[in-house]
């Protein structure tokens, strides 16, 4: 057993154990947009960050890949940490603004408004189709091709591939592309998260359907 | 070659080469690595070897191709051993020269490598300053060794470490000794070997243990391990065996970027001939140690540097770091430990081995242990790499061994470490190289890149060009890194277009310090590194992008529009008036130069030409179009009338008074009249023109052209009044109470600064100013016998040619304190004052005025040498004790500087206006505003003394200000891009003509006609240089404008078309 303190919390946990799990088994939330249990940790969403050390020494790392260590000191909400992820949270949302999750982490985390040039990616490439296509539906059928801003996610050589069984479990799990706000019930359907990204959504005129199924979709702020 | 089966074989062999060494012999050593080559080498070697054989000469001059050693600026070179000449940048001609000297024992002089400041040859290799400051460990071997010649490097010493670790046989020892040394990595982290070697040696899971090469050197303008690759293979497969010795590995691999042919050459070379020769492979020089070494190509990513990134690209999977831990040392290539060092490292292992830790120790500072191999690149002018102990100075490797500045703009700062690494401001250039200094300013080591920056260098366009590296090469695997770069390289790019607000650099800096924190791995870490410190230390370029929407270096397209426009301080849009002269269109150039600036001829002969100093054609290889010139062809040739001044709005009832008949005066005059205001000109002397006509020598100004100039100045808005003296006859307040509504101050610096001399009261002592005035208003000849001049600037020189212009006039010296380079006067004058027989005596300070009845009688001076670089990045003249002499002089101008005389501007009992702390008049730089309401001021009179065209900028700013102030309006207003908006249409040389074309100097009058005579020295150039002079313009505009007429639907696509 290793034993590590997490916000001033004593925890001993099993060697292997991630801080991302030893965090959450004491119940402090951290967002993660690239992870999720049964597929391999990847820090690529860097959303998950925690300060580990003290002072000088202190950096932050991703919990989901980093194994819990002897007497280590875990903060998961220090205000360096809480900089950063808002700063993480800004460039998502000036990436992806459709995507519900993204929305709701958003609110949550109380983003109102991101300063960069207005993107509508669909991708943040968390790679989690890559790894659920790989480590549970055994196909292999996706995979990462090219680097820096021309990465991005699909068949080798974008033919169709033979080993895709269809089976859709990538469209599953897919943070950003997932069938957004999909309430048709209107007390449902005010989730808060449109309210914090007033212009850029409802302004183009492609994305207006893209906010929710509720039209207008401003509806949800002037309620609130 | 047959294999080595124990230690007594290999020492046999060894010693047995060394013996037959030929030490009598010279040999030929021609440096051909990738730079060498690309420089010519090839054909070089191929010469010599032919001459060689040919003359029968085998045996006599012997050979060796190595790799480079480090001046690479010099490349192709030739070094003679034994006897060290060193000719630098060789061609096939010279190379057969060089092969008859040596036959013949000799040395030719006129090739030998010559000092840029004195212009002295120097003979042999190590008087050299590039080379005489380095301590070579590491690069000296590149000089010694032809790389794919084992038995060179045997014949070194090659192999010797070991074989003496292996005969003691105790692998902690090996570690013992590497610890010691203190050796930190070289890659740039600066992690301890020895620790690192000893944690891989520890480890206890796995069957196999590797170590690794990271050869993938992919910083631009880093290439030191290439070097070392080329041309030392064999040290590091030296390096690389030592450590698996130590640390028990048992497997090597070496990962060299495969775009590095020639290394990947030498290094299979290499690599087989130590297999052949039992230094690699089983049971090693008969000992059961075994180890198996081979090459992996990378495949051109940057972020397989990354050591994460490196292993999986040697298990053959897409190079992507992952998250430590597990480290590699615990779980690394397959799994099993893996160490990992830097080609450099490896490459001192031999050395610690061999010299002793002991030894190794002594060099460098505690800590920082050894030597580091820097490769000094930009805008530097010994290009090349440089190896110092660490703990060296930073300005010491730029400026004593770098040789400074490779123009004569000033080093601005240095960028260490790649991509990754920070800028560091000149001003801090005292810092020691090491890893932990360089950290503490910003910067990383790095591997050892050094990219020195000049004036000519925007550091936001930096900034933005490292972000746009980064963002092609981040791997994309963490959020923040892919997109952290990329968004940063969207705000840099804004600002580079002049797009951006201030908020930009708080979001930028925001979040450049997000992604620092938050990355995987190295290369998010310190991508912000070029953000951060350019920030830290340069944050008024950027701002200077944001609010003036100018790029002070010149860099940034779509602010600069055409350099030479964009240098010219009143905007003259010289691409302009080229063009037209190309085109034969004389008429519109005058225009052209007119509508900008009211003294075409004036600026014509005495402008500085800040124009010519951008021109890009300057700046690729060739020499700038010679603007100043053309506008000279221009101006003498149409006549002015052509100009029809455009006046716009009514006339108004405003008067303005303007004190000071100078450039800035009257141009301010000028301008208001135009717009419609009453403007009065005061002036002290008899005659109007300030400077322009007081200390400009006439046979670089006529008379004539001055007047002409001047008078058409005034205008029925314009009137003049001369003998009207500030202070005396007029105050700012008395003006204000005449009804002036207000009032602009250009009386220009005409006070002498003095020596601080004793006895400079004595008769015959005058400040140039003066001496000049005298002779130019009234007449005077003051200068006799032999005269001293004091000083290095314009007006040094303009003193100093006039007197030598004077009846009674014997000989003419001038003295400077520092050197030629550093003369702030136009190089043109200083020729030409040499031409004429003016003695130029530089690294001189004086130091006592001799007297004799309170005349002058000479003038005791001592010599000077040149000393540390200071912080404006020149070196320091430091007195050399004892060299003191003295000279006979009959008259002495002081020419060190002037400034204004503002005792006038503020007479008792009228309210203050501000002075700044140098004496100068104290307005705001973008306004021109005094503390005084309504009092504007400019040119020479705030700034010190300047140029006639920044006067003339002046006045044009002033008259727009007090034209806002006048109605009422906001006086800061952001400024416009200036970018070219009128489409000429091109008219270049043909291929023919431009064969051999270079630019069109104006011819001079002869030397003998100029003596004793006033006459204007520069001629006009005639009509066909000058257009064929403007036909060389690169034409920088039509990057911006497009032809009007129906041509513009051929263009298909705008936006494809930029």
């Amino acid at each position: 057993m290793i034993n590590l303190t997490i916000n001033g919390l004593a925890v001993s946990v099993e060697e292997g154990t991630t801080l991302l799990e030893a965090a959450q088994s004491l119940g402090f939330p951290i967002p993660t947009l690239c992870h999720m249990e049964g597929l391999t940790p990847y820090g690529a969403c860097r959303l998950c960050i925690v300060q580990i050390g003290q002072d000088e020494k202190a950096k932050l790392v991703t919990s989901c890949t980093y194994p819990a260590q002897e007497g280590l000191e875990v903060r998961t909400a220090s205000n360096r940490v809480l900089k950063a992820r808002k700063m993480i949270i800004e460039l998502l949302l000036a990436s992806c603004p459709q995507s519900k999750t993204i929305q709701d982490i958003a609110a949550k985390y109380e983003v109102r408004q991101q300063r960069f040039k207005q993107e509508y990616e669909d991708c943040i490439l968390c790679g989690l189709c890559v790894r659920m296509c790989e480590e549970q539906m055994m196909a292999k059928a996706i995979g990462f091709r090219g680097r820096g801003e021309t990465r991005s996610v699909g068949t080798p050589f974008d033919v169709k591939s033979d080993v895709c069984r269809l089976c859709g479990g990538c469209m599953y799990v897919c943070p950003v592309c997932e069938l957004r706000c999909t309430y048709n019930e209107p007390e449902k359907a005010i989730c808060g998260a449109c309210s914090n990204l007033s212009p850029p959504c409802v302004e183009k005129e492609p994305f207006d359907d893209m906010m929710c199924y509720m039209d207008p979709c401003v509806v949800c702020e002037i309620q609130k | 070659m047959k294999k080595l089966k124990s230690l007594d074989n290999f020492k046999l062999l060894q010693e047995r080469l060394i013996a037959n060494l030929d030490k009598m012999n010279p040999t030929l050593v021609i440096t051909a690595g990738t730079c060498g080559q690309a420089s010519g080498a090839n054909d070089v070697i191929r010469v010599a070897k032919r001459e060689i054989i040919a003359r029968g000469m085998t045996a006599k001059i012997k050979l060796r191709i190595t790799g480079c050693y480090g001046f690479c600026e010099a490349e192709p070179s030739i070094l003679i051993e034994p006897y060290g000449a060193f000719y630098p940048k060789v061609n096939t001609d010279s190379t057969e020269k060089i092969i008859n000297a040596v036959a013949n024992k000799e040395v030719i002089g006129y090739l030998l490598y010559k000092d840029p400041s004195t212009g002295k040859s120097i003979e042999k290799m190590e008087d050299i300053p590039f080379f005489s400051k380095q301590l070579r460990t590491i690069l000296s071997y590149n000089q010694k060794v032809d790389p794919i010649r084992v038995y060179n490097y045997l014949e070194n010493g090659g192999y010797a470490a070991l074989a003496n670790v292996l005969e003691k046989g105790d692998p902690n020892r090996v570690i013992q000794d590497v610890i010691a040394s203190g050796i930190r990595g070289r890659g740039g982290a600066g992690f301890p070997t020895g620790i690192k070697w000893e944690l891989l040696k520890n480890q206890k899971n796995g069957t196999a243990k590797y170590i690794v090469c990271n050869a993938d050197e992919g910083d631009p303008g880093a290439y030191m391990d290439r070097s070392v690759l080329e041309g030392n293979p064999h040290s590091i497969i030296e390096g690389m065996i030592i450590c698996a010795f130590g640390t028990g590995a048992t497997n090597g691999v070496i990962y060299v970027r495969n775009e590095y042919p020639l290394a990947i050459k030498h290094l299979i070379i290499a690599l087989r001939q130590a297999y052949d020769l039992g230094f690699v492979g089983e049971n090693i020089l008969g000992t059961d140690f075994s180890f198996d070494l081979k090459l992996v190509r990378g495949a051109g990513a940057f972020v397989c540097g990354e050591e994460t990134a490196l292993m999986k690209s040697i298990e053959g999977k897409m190079g992507e770091p992952r998250q430590r831990p597990p480290f590699p040392i615990e779980k690394g290539i397959w799994g099993h430990p893996t160490c990992i060092n830097n080609v450099e490292t490896l490459a001192n292992i031999p050395v610690i081995i061999g010299k002793g830790a002991e030894n190794y120790i002594k060099v460098g500072v505690p800590g920082n242990t050894g030597t580091k191999i820097f490769s000094l690149v930009g805008k530097i002018r010994n290009t090349g790499l440089v190896e110092v102990p660490l703990g060296t100075k930073l300005k010491e490797v730029i400026y004593d061994i770098g040789g400074g500045s490779a123009s004569k703009s000033r080093i601005k700062a240095v960028q260490t470490g790649g991509p990754s690494g920070g800028c560091i401001p000149a001003h801090m250039f005292d810092i020691p190289i090491d890893y932990d200094s360089l950290r503490k300013v910003g910067s990383i080591m790095g591997s050892g890149g050094m990219i020195v920056m000049d004036e000519n260098t925007c550091m936001v366009d930096i900034a933005r060009y490292y972000m746009k590296f980064l963002k092609e090469e981040s791997c994309g695997k963490c959020y923040t890194c892919r997109k952290g770069t990329q968004r940063m390289y969207e705000l840099l790019d804004d600002i580079t277009k002049g797009i951006a607000t201030l908020e930009h650099i708080d979001l930028l800096v925001e979040l450049a310090e997000v992604v620092r924190d938050t990355t995987m791995c190295g290369l998010g870490q310190t991508a912000s590194n070029p953000v951060l410190s350019t920030i830290k230390y340069f944050r008024e370029e950027y701002i200077e992008h944001i609010t003036n929407k100018r790029c002070p270096a010149g860099v940034c397209r779509e602010l600069v529009g055409a350099p030479c426009q964009a240098a010219c301080p009143v905007g003259t849009e010289a691409w302009r008036y080229v063009a037209h002269i190309a085109n034969g269109d004389y008429e519109k150039a005058y225009l052209a130069i007119r509508e900008y600036n009211p003294f075409p001829s004036i600026c014509a002969r005495v402008c500085d030409h800040k124009c010519e100093e951008r021109c890009k054609l300057g700046q690729t290889g060739t020499d700038p179009v010679a603007i100043r010139a053309l506008k000279r062809f221009v101006t003498d040739n149409v006549d002015p009338s052509v100009y029809k001044p455009k006046r716009s709005g009514e006339k108004k009832s405003d008067r303005v008074a303007i004190i000071g008949s100078g450039p800035a005066g009257l141009t301010a005059a000028h301008n208001l009249s135009l717009i419609g205001y009453q403007a009065t000109v005061f002036e002290a002397d008899h005659q109007p023109g300030g400077m322009l006509n007081s200390c400009i020598p006439e046979y670089r100004l006529p008379q004539n052209i001055l007047k002409k100039e001047i008078e058409a100045i005034f205008d029925e808005n314009v009137t003049l009044k001369c003998d009207t003296e500030l202070g005396k006859d007029i105050t700012i307040e008395s003006l204000f109470a005449d009804g002036y509504k207000a009032v602009f101050i250009g009386i220009g610096a005409q006070k002498g600064k003095r020596l601080h001399l004793d006895g400079e009261s004595s008769k015959g002592v005058y400040p140039s100013i003066e001496f000049l005035k005298a002779y130019s208003q009234d007449g005077e000849e003051w200068a006799k016998g032999r005269v001293g001049v004091i000083g290095g600037g314009n007006s040094a020189f303009d003193a100093a040619r006039t007197a030598l212009r004077q009846k009674d006039v014997k000989s003419v010296v001038l003295l400077y304190r520092r050197t030629r380079e550093e003369m702030p006067a136009f190089s043109e004058e200083i020729e030409a004052a040499i031409e004429e027989g003016i003695l130029v005596e530089t690294l001189v300070t004086p130091t006592k005025i001799i007297r004799e009845n309170g005349n002058i009688k000479g003038l005791q001076c001592v010599r000077n040498s040149l000393g540390e670089v200071d912080n404006s990045g020149r070196r320091s003249p430091v007195l050399i004790p004892g060299s003191e002499y003295s000279i006979e002089l009959d008259t002495l101008i002081i020419a060190i500087s002037e400034q204004p005389d503002t005792n006038s501007i503020n007479p008792e009992g009228e309210p203050e206006i501000k002075l700044s702390r140098d004496g100068t008049l104290d307005a705001e730089k973008d306004t021109l505003c005094c503390s005084r309401e309504g009092v504007f001021a400019g040119g020479d009179v705030i700034t010190g003394p300047n140029t006639v065209i920044d006067a003339i900028a002046a006045g044009k700013r002033a008259s727009v200000m007090i034209d806002r102030y006048l109605r009422g309006e906001e006086l800061h207003q952001p400024e416009q891009r200036r970018t070219p908006s009128v489409y000429i249409p091109p008219c270049t040389l043909t291929e023919e003509e431009s064969e051999g074309v270079c630019r069109a100097e104006a011819a001079k009058l002869e030397v003998e006609q100029r003596l004793g005579s006033f006459v204007e020295v520069e001629k006009t150039l005639v009509e066909k240089e000058a257009v064929n002079e403007a036909r060389r313009c690169l034409r920088c505009d039509l990057e911006f404008t497009q032809p009007k007429s129906e041509e513009v639907e051929l263009v298909t696509d705008k936006e494809t078309s930029i």
